[in-house]
């Protein structure tokens, strides 16, 4: 079955989704095998880890579409992936959807902000007006190839134009044939509600520790109405504090053993498939 | 051996027009470096169309773009100047830009005025951002390369004229201004007369890029001396020449059959560049087997049919 067919159908099951974000294909790697049913591919991570740059409208529909190209193909679950702002006019956005599609993801979201974005969570971020953020949905929905191809659209409305705004461009949105609508960066739980109750649509929330929404517990998320949830930097966050750690570790002491258990190359090699390949390399000497 | 770079620099300072065709890709950037011009041109329109199957409608991505350019500057020895766009966003993003592309190996890009995404300088409905956003990207644009190669040619291209309710005026004005933020030449796109490109050329107070194409008149060496313009491109030179002949050659093979392509190889053979082989490089190749594998690895050739590479590197090595 196609990743696209068995999203949907993840969607349609009752329960809140959890998609933890991936920033590169290891990462994607640890989230499947830690039984998450999908992958979140982040934007923000795909830049700081790709290009080793920050979220700020620099990396391209290439970088992007092959990162998430890389990720798609080494897990088994469906990929919903940033596509930031769409690159560019409601033209291009046909191109990222087609982009996307060949990349093998699932779906992907893509936000109402002027080209080149910024990150959800950072000032600074303006709007386009909503007219032309639905007919950019509507250019999405119409030109994807495979019907089950998921478009998510996200406004970022809530920080420029404030909250009211933001809720009547979610409708607009929706209405333009978006199939879920993500909320950028409700300042608190009952935003989260309001949101919730005027929402005509499914609902993708964010989670990201630090960020300007507080953090609300799945059954919480759930009972609102929330039907996908995406922990954007959960994995990233965790491998910069241990990397760091490492790293301050070999300076201090020469050494690169951990104070707990030792992974060795085949452990982490393991992580990364490498019992599958064995297993063909087996099949075909 | 001179950076290209340099060697750009030097060329725009010669005082002749320089005479720059168009390319969309390596293959014809060598063959126009075989015929002799000193410089070659990346086309956006031609990489847009020949990469993408798409046209010139700011579809192709930065990605896109300085890979293509990559491979050009790889493929030939004289100075390649690459159509950047917009930059591909704000100031910052021309930071990027600029870093991308003096990477790739070009001696100089244009960037241009208009918002995103843009389109091809020649079809109507073309908009600019603000005089002062573009300024800045230009200087954004100069900082950038003094870090990595001060000698890399940033060209300023301002799409005014054509832009709805665009002048000649603001066109020669936000040239003068890009030239100011650190630019080092200035393209006026779009001129539609002789009498246009000599105000350009009269007002504009730096080195003129001209784009001989669509909507602007064509010129004469003659003319382009006396105006003083330092650098011609050709932009569509190698995709519309390729287009032609591509699309005669099918036809010819749909109507005629195979006999056609067997007519095509004979004429070829005489062509300048008819030994598509040593075209290629394949005496490049045989020169380097001799020179760096083990001699027994060149018993391969022995009796083996096909093409025998000249292991002297052939006519073009010396």
């Amino acid at each position: 079955m196609r990743s696209t067919t068995r999203l949907r159908q993840l969607l349609r099951e009752p329960g809140i989704v959890v998609a933890p974000g991936a920033y590169d294909g290891f990462s994607a790697r640890l989230i499947e095998a830690a039984g998450f049913k999908t992958i979140y591919m982040t934007g923000a991570g795909t830049a700081a880890s790709h290009l080793g740059q920050p979220d700020l409208g620099l990396t391209t529909l290439t970088e992007m579409a092959t990162h998430a190209g890389h990720l798609a193909s080494c897990v088994n679950v469906p990929v919903i992936a940033d596509a930031d702002t769409g690159y560019g006019n409601a033209l291009n956005v046909i191109r990222t959807v087609r982009e996307y599609e060949r990349a093998g993801v699932a779906g992907l979201h893509i936000e109402d902000q002027v080209a080149p974005k910024k990150c959800g969570h950072i000032a600074g971020k303006q709007v386009i007006p909503a007219k032309e953020f639905a007919d950019k949905i509507r250019a999405a929905t119409e030109y994807r190839t495979d019907p089950d191809f998921v478009v998510i659209a996200r406004t970022d409305a809530r920080a420029v134009t404030g909250l009211d705004d933001a809720i009547e461009r979610a409708n607009l949105y929706a209405e333009a044939g978006a199939d879920m609508i993500f909320f950028e960066a409700p300042q608190s739980e009952d935003e989260m509600a309001r949101v919730a109750r005027e929402v005509g649509a499914p609902l993708l929330a964010n989670m990201v520790a630090g960020g300007k929404t507080p953090p609300v517990k799945l059954t919480d998320l759930e009972r609102l109405g929330y039907k996908l949830v995406i922990f954007p930097g959960v994995a990233m966050a965790a491998a910069v504090t241990a990397i760091e750690h490492a790293l301050t570790r070999l300076k201090d002491t020469g050494s690169d053993w951990p104070d707990g258990p030792v992974l060795s190359p085949m452990d982490i090699f393991k992580r990364v498939g490498f019992d599958w390949w064995h297993a063909i390399e087996e099949r075909f000497k | 051996m001179t950076k290209t770079t340099t060697r750009l620099r030097e060329l725009i300072r010669s005082g002749k027009p320089v005479l720059v065709p168009g390319c969309y890709n390596a293959m014809t950037a060598k063959i126009f470096e075989t015929v002799g011009f000193p410089a070659v041109y990346m086309s956006g329109y031609g990489t847009s169309l020949a990469l993408l199957g798409m046209p010139d409608a700011g579809l192709a991505t930065m990605s896109e773009m300085h890979l293509n350019a990559r491979y050009i500057a790889n493929a030939v020895g004289v100075p390649v100047v690459a159509d950047a766009d917009n930059g591909y966003g704000n100031a910052i993003n021309v930071i990027r830009t600029v870093r991308e592309y003096v990477q790739t190996g070009v001696a100089g890009i244009h960037i241009e005025d208009q918002v995103m995404p843009k389109r091809c300088g020649h079809v109507a409905g073309k908009q600019v951002v603000s005089l002062d956003e573009a300024a800045g990207k230009y200087r954004a644009a100069d900082a950038a390369r003094r870090e990595l190669d001060p000698d890399f040619v940033i060209i300023a291209r301002t799409d005014a004229r054509g832009a709805s309710g665009g002048t000649l005026d603001d066109a020669i004005r936000r040239a003068n201004a890009y030239l100011d933020a650190g630019a080092d030449m200035a393209f006026v796109e779009g001129p539609t007369s002789v009498a246009e490109v000599e105000r350009v050329c009269r007002e504009v107070k730096g080195p003129i890029f001209y784009n001989q194409t669509g909507v602007s008149p064509r010129l004469s060496r003659d003319e382009m001396e006396r105006l003083g313009i330092a650098i011609t491109i050709f932009a569509g030179a190698a995709h519309r020449a390729t287009m032609q002949a591509v699309y005669d050659f099918g036809v010819a093979l749909r109507d005629e059959g195979p006999g056609a392509e067997a007519r095509f190889i004979e004429r070829f053979a005489k062509h300048p560049i008819g030994n598509v082989h040593q075209f290629a490089g394949f005496d490049q190749i045989r020169a380097w087997e001799e020179a760096f594998l083990p001699p027994d690895e060149l018993a391969k050739y022995q009796g083996s049919v096909g093409h025998q590479p000249d292991k002297a590197g052939g006519p073009r090595s010396a």
